[in-house]
Formats: structure tokens, sequence, C-alpha cells
């Protein structure tokens, strides 16, 4: 299915240069003397990267069949991550390449967004906020309270996060995963 | 008092600024018929049709203005001298946010004023008005050498095509002025939107409009507000030649992208026999101006 200029809308997925991809900005241009072109910002949803393009209305591109599905993370055999969509219990496998950063947050069992596009995993966005457990750090200072300084800790998935000196190992802390940021102990 | 009356007396302050700084300079205002007998002419701007008289037995078709551009010109054939008009304008086929079918315009023509003479009378309206930023002049060729590294007036069809290609852009456009306008939208717009006050001037002849055309360039300028088009302006044509020659290229133009047609507006054609005066003229956009001056 094709989509005109005149039907752009923030998050329409489109094909680009063969990728999918989402449009994060639609901006109408009509100059005073010329033609009006739609001055569009995508997000490739398979490398991330941003792209800038300039359509004159009335031009129109392939509609991409993308879709976000809720689906929970089963386990990893160290090649492929299995996620599995909890309704019709179907198992879809990314690759450590379309994972992303999501490889530092999950943990088995968690519900995390998924990306199809036609049926094939993307990519995986991981819950805003996790829970992960401190496996290493360095032992902390008494006294201190959070939001003085810190310290590296190594989390149960890998990822080190800048936590406060009064976290020790075994404790489980809540991490943002927009920022990678320590955000309190769970 | 509610917000509702400081936007308007906000507003109304601005248009007294603009009359006074005006009338202080012995420009006449002046009132045009916004009701015409033809279309305009303009390839990318479309005029509203209004049937009128249908119940007397005497109907007929007219046109909103698009702006009152020739109703002036009109005017100063006749020996009107300096005038200015504040109007609503009213075009088919606009949208977005910065755009709309009905928008009040500031039309002003000045006897004897070159481009550059004109850019400066707006300098001193816009310091009236408040703006005080610092004002930044640049021709269309260095904005594209400066911002795009592209020699504008020597690139042709074929080279502005492969440009818009290399940039991963549609190249299928009939006209050299088409692409040009592609891609100053596409790479120069976004870098002089951080610009607050930028006039582009001596566009390509291509893009002349109603415009003097000297060599490679025509004497016409436009006024960005951190990059927005709020200004178009030019030396004017004087000729009723010159005129005919350019709706005659309108209509061409009009009629190979299958929009709809009418004759040229002979009327205009018949005052401008006597010739234009030398003089520079431009429409701004109140709204969008007005947006960029805060309370």
């Amino acid at each position: 299915m094709n989509y005109s200029t005149s039907q752009f809308k923030n998050g329409l997925k489109l094909i680009l240069d063969g990728n999918p991809c989402s449009i994060v900005n639609n901006e109408i241009v009509k100059p005073g003397k010329g033609q009006a072109f739609n001055r569009v910002k995508f997000k490739d949803l398979i490398t991330g990267k941003t792209l800038e393009k300039t359509y004159k209305s009335g031009e129109s591109l392939e509609g991409a069949d993308v879709m976000e599905l809720e689906m929970q993370y089963l386990y990893s055999d160290g090649e492929q991550w299995h996620f599995m969509e909890p309704e019709s219990f179907e198992q879809f496998d990314l690759s450590e390449e379309s994972m992303g950063n999501a490889i530092d947050y999950l943990v088995e069992q968690d519900i995390c967004i998924v990306t199809l596009w036609n049926n094939n995993p993307i990519t995986v966005v991981p819950p805003i906020q996790v829970i992960l457990e401190v496996i290493d750090t360095d032992p902390g200072l008494k006294g201190d309270t959070a939001g003085t300084g810190g310290k590296p800790a190594t989390l149960n998935t890998g990822v080190v996060v800048q936590v406060p000196l009064f976290v020790g190992i075994g404790d489980k802390v809540k991490v943002d995963t927009r920022t990678n940021e320590y955000s309190g102990r769970a | 008092m509610s917000e509702v009356k400081k936007t308007l007396v906000h507003y109304q302050d601005l248009i007294i600024k603009i009359r006074e700084f005006f009338y202080s300079r012995k420009v006449t205002e002046v009132k045009t018929p916004s009701l015409l007998f033809s279309p305009t002419t303009d390839v990318y701007i479309d005029s509203i049709e209004v049937k009128v008289n249908r119940d007397i037995s005497r109907p007929t078709d007219l046109y909103l203005h698009t702006s009152p551009e020739l109703e002036m010109k009109r005017l100063l054939s006749k020996g009107s001298g300096d005038i200015f008009q504040i109007c609503q304008v009213y075009r088919d086929n606009e949208y977005g946010s910065n755009n709309s079918n009905e928008f009040t315009m500031l039309e002003f023509y000045r006897i004897d004023f070159d481009m550059h003479s004109l850019v400066n009378e707006i300098t001193d309206l816009l310091k009236v008005l408040g703006k005080t930023d610092a004002i930044t002049k640049i021709s269309y060729a260095q904005a594209f050498s400066e911002f795009g590294n592209i020699d504008i007036l020597d690139a042709d069809l074929e080279d502005l095509k492969k440009i818009a290609n290399s940039l991963g852009l549609n190249s299928d456009y009939d006209w050299v002025e088409d692409l040009q306008t592609l891609l100053f939208v596409h790479l120069i717009e976004p870098k002089i939107n951080q610009i607050p006050i930028c006039f582009i001037y001596d566009y390509p002849k291509e893009q002349s409009a109603l415009a003097k055309i000297e060599g490679p360039i025509a004497h016409r300028f436009e006024l960005y507000l951190n990059g927005i088009e709020v200004a178009n302006g030019y030396e004017e044509i004087q000729s009723a030649d010159e005129y005919r020659d350019r709706f005659n290229n309108e209509l061409y133009k009009r009629e190979k992208i299958s929009k709809k047609n009418s004759l040229v507006d002979e009327g205009f054609l018949r005052d401008m026999n006597a010739g234009l005066p030398h003089c520079s003229g431009v429409a701004i956009g109140i709204e969008r101006l007005f947006s960029t001056i805060s309370l």
C-alpha cells in the first residue's frame, strides 16, 4: 500500500531506501512562488539513524508492514535471543545486532516491545525501567547517601551502571534503560 | 486584561506602528478591489473562485485576489506615487502550520527604489516593530555555495537532477526552478532557521516572477525570519510587453501541469501600456511577521 504526502503523519511507517522507517516530523513548506513540499524527518527502524527528505506534495511512498508487539524474553543461546508472543505463543529470534542495547537490560521473563517488519523481528525496546542485581562492585563507604558521588557496579546482565556508594553486591537496583542511570533501590 | 484582549491590542499596536511608519514617509495608504475578473497566473498560487449575481440573471465568475499586486500597479501606472496597503488575501489549496486560505498582507511600492533600497527600508520597519536582531543579507548563490557547496547559477537541469539524486531525493521535475526550490527547501531553509533576520537576494532568473532580470539573476529578494518565509519583493519590470511575456510563461507552465487556466488580465496590461514607473515593491505576510514579535 502506498501513502501520499497528504497522508504523512508522525508514526507512519514507510519504506525508504529499502529499509522500514518511521516519520518523526512532517513539515509542509509552501514557498510563496514555488510548489508545496513536505520536509520529513524519518527514523530508520533498523539502523536507528535519522534521515531527512523533501518530497513534492503528491509524491507517494510504499508503506512498511511494521508491527510493535509486546513479547516475553525467554532466553539466549549466545547467538540468538528468543522471544515469545504471549497470546499466540509464537516465538521469534533476534540476532545480537538487532538486539542493540536491549542486551544490557533484559533478563528472562521480561516483557518488552518487539518490532516486526513483514513478520520478522527487527528491533526490541526494553522496558523504560528494569530491576537488575549487582554482581560486582567495590565495597561502599559508611554514611554515604544517594546522589553524592558514586561508583561503578556490574549488574547481572553484564551492564555497568554508576550507583551510590551504599549499594553492595547482591542488591537489586532500578535502572533507567533510556539513560543507563541508576534510579533507586528495588 | 484578558489574554484575548492583550493579543488584540498587541496586534493593533503593531498595525498602528506600520501605518505611522509609512505616513511619516509620505507613502499613501490605498485600498484596491479584492474581487477580480481574472484569476492569478502564478503557477503555484491558486485563486478562489466566487460565483455572484446568479439570482439577478447576471451570473459572473469573480476571483478573490491572491495579492493586491496587480491592482496596486495599476494605481502606480496612473501616477499614484508611493503606496501601501494592508489587506486580507485569499488562496486556494493552502494547508499546513504556516499556511492558510486567508491571511493578511502588507504590500508596498516605492518609486525610484532599487531592490537594495527597499531591503534597507524593510530593515527600518522591522526595527520600528521591535525586531532588533542583527540583519543577515546573503545572495541566493552565496547561500547555496555556503550551505550546500553548490554553484546554483551554473547548474542546469541535469546537474540539479544529479544533485537531488545524490541527496536521495526524487529528481522527477520538469523545470530548473522547481529543482532549485526543492534544494532550497531541503538544504538551505534548515540552515537559515538559525538566523533571526535573513534577506536572500538576487534569485536565479528562472525564479524572476515579476522582477527585473540582469544576466543570470533577477532583482528579487525574500525575507526569512528563522527560516520562515515572510516577504517577497522585486525591483519591478515596467513594460506591458514584459508583463505579457511573464504571464504567458506562467500560463504555459500551468497548462503543462494540468492546472486550471484562464487568460491574462488584459485590463492590467492596458494600464501597463503607459508603463510602470521605476519602483520596487514587496509583500509581507503579517501573521508570520507578528508571530515573531512577542508582547
